[in-house]
């Protein structure tokens, strides 16, 4: 058992990493990861006024994993027609500039979840399941309810965490700095840890989002979703908030839950947003009958 | 009847809770703050108990405290503009039933009070045996999940259920387009007209079908948007657009909007039977074996199509009734009632081909059957000994016994 001084330790600790972190982002001296790069001149590209689609499906081409994303988020059965496309031309035109953003934001967001680092690849990989799932289940309830943009809904709740893979990959570094200097083993305690992580992760993430340029209203999803808006009830934030809950009732988290304090963000979410419990069991079952999909 | 206490500082939602509550029936209550709350629940016994956060001289979690720790267990539901998370949990550990958010709309207060006061009659009838309170009620289940193979509703859910299982949810703001589906469909199938798209909706949630089926031009609508919810609602169903026969685009049009196909109107009977085949009649499966029972699978076809039908049985039961003998059986029980009744003479012919089937290859038949068709049975020699049974229940009886 950690005697009460251990515990002042870790959390002076906590609070020293944390005031680290913080002052990077705001002074802008944080090292963050790049959007891919053909995903990036995309996206520039959509954001102005004449743009042509050959001109966006040949540098797609170039990168082969983003043009197979690219199909398969065109086949996929929201989209489905007749005939399936193979050629990223099609694809693209199937797709719309809207859609495309999102595929490319999501394929770029999957990257920040694949850790290298043996000691956090799991989690890692459990929080990009948390993450599509809370997407998935935020954009089908701002579907049933009425908000507008639901695709807003969904990029919100896919990078509502995308800060905590990046504060962990720092921490290990960090780590391992001063362990081979020291010939240390590891030196973070797992609580000071999830504490840094848990503390400083919104922030983190804002900081990517900005830096991707990615859309206000998404921006401002991942900023809102910390505390419910009383004031703007059918919100993406709100929705993402109260997506992040059920995800984690319904087990697809890494990480402990507070049983109560999970309850009740729902209870308030279902009270705020306008869900009964039969369009919120529908959303459930969708969620369900796509789990096998979460983690591609 | 069932009596609420609505505790709050403001005498225009007590008003409000009052009127609504009453309409459902209930006798309700008034207290302005938590200690006048805390002496009505002492002299007097209630179901409910609708409670503030915030008011004067003794706040909502300070009475919801007090009631607790004098060991009352009157279900409360909190009635408040207070979102904070935080408060919101300390209150679920006290025990709340659940949470309606100022402002509300009178659908959310009744539909929350009608549930908590339903788990109220639960928990005192438990009580009052003298048995355990029963869990909180689980959240509820997902649709059901259509069966891999289709074999169509059973005899008894083939109409409206109380379950709330129906096969067709048809919404177009023309009455007459109800009326003719309603003629054309066969009436095995249940169905649900609705004439806009806010009732649609409505019954989406609280229904499970197997086909929605919408009209494309629906007034004030944006129908793309509310196919997305559609599908949310049912992810299940198939949905197909209603549009005028037209352009050769038109499925496609349909797809792109977000539909599955497209229904043309005017409606022809080539098209809804195609319509039926496709999804209700169980393409693939029209006999079910399980163990050493052949199970007929329901026909939802109209009476024209019932000799192809029985022609798709007769291919069927040739490979049934080998795996029977495969799996070494000697008795076995071929459960008929939903064999089509049309001509009752053609269904005997059936099933005397069944009989002379298994009998070759030694396997006694019993059979589950209308009266109707063990009436016509007497008439043929190879079935006027048949055993015959009114359900599957009493055949399988008879073979344990």
């Amino acid at each position: 058992m950690q005697s009460p001084a251990a515990g002042g330790v870790d959390e002076r600790l906590a609070q020293q990493i944390e005031r680290i972190i913080v002052t990077r982002v705001e002074n802008d001296t944080l090292t963050l990861p790049a959007m891919p790069a053909v995903a990036a001149k995309v996206l520039t590209l959509l954001h102005s006024s004449d743009f042509s689609m050959r001109e966006i499906a040949a540098l797609i081409e170039t990168d082969p994993m983003v043009a197979a994303q690219v199909i398969k988020s065109a086949n996929s059965a929201a989209l489905a027609t007749r005939e399936p496309t193979r050629n990223i031309g099609q694809a693209v035109a199937r797709l719309g500039a809207q859609k495309l953003r999102g595929v490319l934001i999501e394929v770029s967001s999957r990257r920040l979840f694949e850790s290298r680092d043996k000691r956090i690849l799991d989690a890692a990989r459990r929080l990009w399941e948390h993450s599509r799932a809370v997407a998935v289940l935020a954009q089908d309830v701002s579907v049933v309810v009425g908000i507008e943009e639901p695709e807003v809904a969904y990029l919100g709740g896919l990078l509502h965490d995308v800060g905590k893979p990046i504060v962990a990959t720092m921490l290990l570094e960090a780590e391992s700095q001063i362990a081979q200097r020291a010939a240390l083993g590891g030196w973070i305690d797992s609580e000071v840890w999830t504490s840094v992580v848990q503390r400083t992760h919104r922030r983190v993430g804002l900081v990517v989002a900005r830096k991707w340029q990615l859309p206000d209203d998404v921006v401002a999803a991942i900023e809102q979703c910390d505390e419910y808006d009383a004031g703007s009830r059918r919100s993406c934030g709100n929705a993402v908030r109260f997506a992040n809950a059920i995800a984690k009732r319904e087990g697809f988290y890494v990480g402990s839950v507070q049983a109560e304090d999970n309850d009740a963000l729902i209870m308030l979410g279902k009270s705020l947003l306008g869900v009964t419990d039969e369009v919120l069991g529908r959303v459930i079952a969708g969620l369900r009958s796509r789990a096998k999909d979460l983690m591609s | 009847m069932q009596r609420v206490l609505t505790v709050d500082d403001s005498r225009a939602i007590r008003l409000i809770v009052t009127k609504n509550l009453t309409e459902l029936g209930c006798e309700v209550d008034e207290a302005e703050d938590g200690n006048e709350g805390l002496a009505k629940l002492k002299s007097g016994k209630y179901d409910l108990v609708l409670l503030d956060v915030t008011m004067p001289n003794l706040d909502g979690p300070s009475m919801l405290t007090r009631m607790r720790e004098r060991g009352d267990s009157t279900p409360v539901l909190m009635l408040t503009s207070e979102s904070k998370t935080s408060i919101v949990a300390a209150l679920i550990r006290l025990g709340i039933e659940d949470y309606v958010l100022k402002p509300f709309k009178p659908e959310e207060l009744r539909a929350k009070v009608t549930k908590a006061l339903k788990l109220a009659t639960v928990t005192q009838a438990v009580a009052a045996a003298g048995a355990p309170e029963p869990a909180p009620a689980p959240a509820p289940s997902p649709p059901p999940q259509p069966a891999a193979t289709n074999n169509g509703p059973s005899k008894e859910g083939a109409t409206v259920s109380a379950k709330g299982k129906v096969d067709v949810l048809v919404i177009d703001d023309m009455e007459n387009v109800h009326k003719k589906l309603k003629s054309i469909l066969p009436s095995s199938l249940g169905v649900d007209g609705c004439l806009n798209a806010g009732e649609g909706l409505a019954l989406a949630r609280v229904r499970s079908y197997r086909m929605v089926l919408v009209d494309s031009e629906i007034p004030d609508v944006n129908v793309a948007t509310y196919i997305k919810q559609m599908r949310i609602l049912q992810p299940n169903a198939t949905c197909l657009g209603m549009a005028l026969r037209g352009a050769p685009t038109l499925s496609q049009e349909m797809r792109e909007l977000g539909f599955d196909d497209v229904l043309t109107k005017p409606f022809t009977p080539e098209v809804i039977d195609s319509l039926i085949e496709q999804h209700f009649a169980g393409a693939d499966e029209s006999i079910v074996r399980e163990d050493n029972v052949l199970r007929i699978c329901a026909f939802h076809g109209r009476e024209d199509r019932a000799e192809r039908h029985y022609a798709k049985l007769s291919r069927a039961l040739k490979d049934a009734i080998e795996a029977l003998g495969e799996a070494c059986y000697d008795e076995a029980i071929l459960d008929a009632v939903l064999l089509p009744t049309f001509n009752v003479v053609r269904a005997s012919q059936f099933i005397a081909e069944a009989v002379a089937m298994s009998g070759k290859i030694g396997v006694a038949l019993r059979l589950v059957a209308s009266p109707e068709v063990e009436k016509a049975l007497r008439g043929f020699e190879e079935t006027k000994g048949l055993r015959c049974f009114g359900t599957l229940a009493q055949a399988r009886a008879m073979l344990a016994a």
